[in-house]
């Protein structure tokens, strides 16, 4: 360990693909940025030598300011390790040292993306507590090094802390014998059935946001474009109607489907769940390859959820979210996992939560007025409204809109069958899903607030809802008596005054 | 109480009730404040509703026309001023041992209460209208995002300080359990 803090004790810069790195950086944010702008001008180019002869000088320069700028963001990025803390030199224009205390480091992600695969480096991330900018990142490390800088200041971290908080011997005994045990591991098998049985729709939502904001950023109205490609074939599409229709549901399935494939096996490739000292590591990805660490203590809630189609594999797809100290990094803290059993989800909770805690209890429902009420909003008052306005244009065919009130109460009965809680002295269990199960855990004390909300209605009928707010976002329990939600916001309230473990 | 939750180890009965705590309401003054800036967002709304009407040329500029844009915004004006004198009495706050609780809401009503041992910080601010009636807000921050953050408005100076003092003393009495 000595070789490593004299290694790291002189301010060194990275390695040198870090220039690449960087640049590449560079370009993508040059290119996020000023992609409109360069399609409308070559959309919009006219035909004459001078004008081609301006973007070509554009280009140029903003190739050559990307170079100039990432070789300087290379030459003027320090790192070593200085009394017990990870400093950071950096800033060509704004010049900034940073200090980051080993006790107040979190976790230590290394992330490999294809360029850092050719070369064999890895992207160092520290996330931090707290503080408003959580993290910071050295772009390439040579792997080696990194491991053992990481390993290297975890190790002093958990000195520092065994230090200032001494624990009992067992669990120190507990910790020196750790070995990483491996809980989950996908193979391209598993990856095509996670594939395959991807929520469609939603990537089809994605891809649809996405083909019209683009379109939308390019074009001022993507109506008129698409009119105007169109009205050529306006005759044959009038006359092909049913034919062009299930012609693009079909292309549009197609590609929604390889693309949730294509997404999931890039992303999950070769994952693999471990367990660690304190917590657990993923590793994974095809050309973006991550390794994340998960600390049991930060660990806001877990959640596991299947569809239709998953529930023919049995698998579910756990989530499990930490306390993000920024909102930016709100996506990083959610860390998905596909493809697990049953028996791994039991065996993820019972590495994260106390074992003791973990069993199904007893199921409490919510009020059956919920479902009325939500049967009654979204199911009958627009059908009635959709269908007097349609009949009125439509006569007879505008009676079809009445269909969607039996659809609705059948969600809705779906939707409440599966509405339910389960509370234990250590923690709640949110139950819902309509045509899937989703189910939530977290732990009682590490709530952050509680909030007790009544509609006039549900003032009327004596029930409440209840907000529990975490480090991770909200979860609520709707519709339930006024008189158990003020004893669950009694007893929550109780057991986080009380607790005095660590939350974050 | 009824015993829905049995498989707990505390009896829930004697536990603290939220709803039985001493609950303080926020200065008289602050009614006008909430009344003030209400007002001053409607006027926006009708000078803007107005300007429209007077500088499209597409639109008459009868009294039909100002009637119709205008007078269901007068409408909204007296019935959200009417909500704020109604709903002022539901703001209300209480300081307990361990946590503070904030209520408001007439016909959503809402109760807050967040522990001092996850508050993050405090601050005490005021507003240009609030400045006018010397009074100030008192905000409370968690880690639970915007959502749970608590603002109780309409405290004198000495209050709101005085209420910031205590929570932060408490926050760093237990803050030895968060780093």
């Amino acid at each position: 360990m000595e070789q490593i803090s004299s290694k790291f004790s002189q301010p060194s810069r990275q390695s040198r693909v870090a220039i690449a790195i960087i640049l590449i950086k560079f370009i993508r944010f040059t290119i996020r940025t000023f992609w409109p702008i360069a399609l409308s001008i070559f959309i919009g180019r006219k035909s004459g030598s001078s004008f081609q002869d301006i973007i070509g000088y554009v280009a140029l320069g903003l190739a050559a300011f990307n170079l100039i700028g990432s070789v300087l963001t290379y030459f003027r990025f320090y790192f070593h390790i200085e009394d017990g803390a990870f400093v950071i030199d950096k800033g060509v224009l704004k010049r900034s040292k940073t200090n980051i205390p080993f006790e107040r480091i979190q976790t230590i992600n290394l992330q490999q993306n294809i360029v850092h695969q050719i070369f064999g480096v890895v992207s160092l991330e520290i996330d931090t507590a707290g503080a408003k900018k959580s993290e910071m990142t050295i772009d390439a490390l040579k792997k080696e090094d990194a491991e053992a800088l990481r390993q290297y200041i975890l190790e002093e971290k958990d000195q520092l802390s065994e230090v200032a908080v001494t624990p009992d011997s067992t669990e120190q005994a507990v910790q020196e014998s750790f070995e990483e045990d491996v809980i989950l591991k996908l193979d391209i098998g598993d990856l095509i059935k996670i594939g395959v049985s991807q929520n469609h729709l939603r990537s089809m939502a994605i891809l649809f946001a996405f083909v019209f904001s683009t379109l939308n950023e390019v074009t001022d109205s993507v109506s008129d474009m698409v009119e105007e490609q169109l009205s050529g074939y306006q005759e044959a599409i009038l006359s092909n109607g049913w034919v062009v229709f299930a012609g693009s549901v079909v292309i549009v399935g197609i590609i929604s489907f390889i693309y949730s494939l294509v997404n999931t096996v890039l992303k999950n490739y070769d994952l693999k769940l471990t367990t660690r000292k304190g917590g657990l590591r993923v590793i994974r990805g095809l050309l973006n390859k991550e390794e994340i660490s998960i600390n049991k203590s930060k660990v806001q809630n877990i959640s596991w959820s299947d569809n239709p189609l998953r529930r023919a594999f049995k698998m579910y797809t756990i989530q499990i979210e930490q306390a993000s100290s920024a909102q930016a990094d709100q996506l990083k803290s959610k860390i998905k996992i596909p493809g697990s059993y049953m028996q791994q989800v039991k065996q993820i909770l019972e590495i994260v939560f106390p074992k003791e805690f973990i069993a199904e209890g007893e199921k409490h429902k919510v009020s059956i007025l919920l479902k009325y009420r939500i049967f009654v909003f979204s199911g009958v008052l627009p059908a009635l409204v959709a269908t007097s306005v349609a009949f009125y244009h439509l006569r007879n065919n505008g009676l079809w809109f009445l269909v969607w009130i039996p659809i609705i109460w059948l969600t809705t009965s779906l939707y409440y069958k599966k509405r339910s809680f389960e509370l234990n002295d250590e923690m709640l269990t949110n139950n819902r899903g309509t045509f899937g199960n989703y189910h939530e855990i977290f732990q009682l004390y590490k709530v952050q607030a509680v909030s007790i909300k009544q509609s006039w209605y549900q003032r009327r009928k004596n029930l409440a809802s209840v907000v529990f707010h975490t480090a991770a976002g909200s979860l609520r329990i709707p519709f339930i008596p006024l008189q158990q939600a003020e004893e669950l916001e009694n007893f929550v309230l109780y057991k986080v005054e009380t607790d005095r473990r660590k939350w974050m | 109480m009824t015993n829905t939750f049995q498989n707990l180890s505390v009896n829930l009965a004697e536990l603290p009730e939220v709803k039985q705590s001493e609950f303080h309401g926020i200065e008289k003054k602050y009614l006008k404040v909430s009344l003030i800036s209400r007002s001053l967002w409607f006027l926006a709304l009708i000078v803007s509703a107005a300007c429209i009407i007077l500088f499209n040329d597409d639109i008459d500029k009868g009294v039909f026309e100002f009637g119709v844009s205008i007078g269901p915004i007068l409408l909204f004006w007296v019935f959200s001023l009417g909500y704020a004198i109604k709903a002022f009495p539901r703001k209300r706050y209480s300081l307990r041992e361990k946590d503070i609780i904030y209520t408001k809401g007439l016909l959503w009503q809402t109760r807050t209460s967040i522990p001092f041992n996850r508050i993050q910080h405090a601050e005490v601010k005021q507003g240009p209208i609030e400045r006018m009636f010397s009074l100030h807000s008192l905000k409370v921050f968690t880690a639970g995002g915007d959502s749970s953050d608590l603002v109780i408005p309409g405290l004198e100076e000495e209050n709101a300080s005085r209420i910031k003092e205590y929570i932060m003393g408490k926050t760093a009495l237990d803050g030895t359990d968060q780093q």
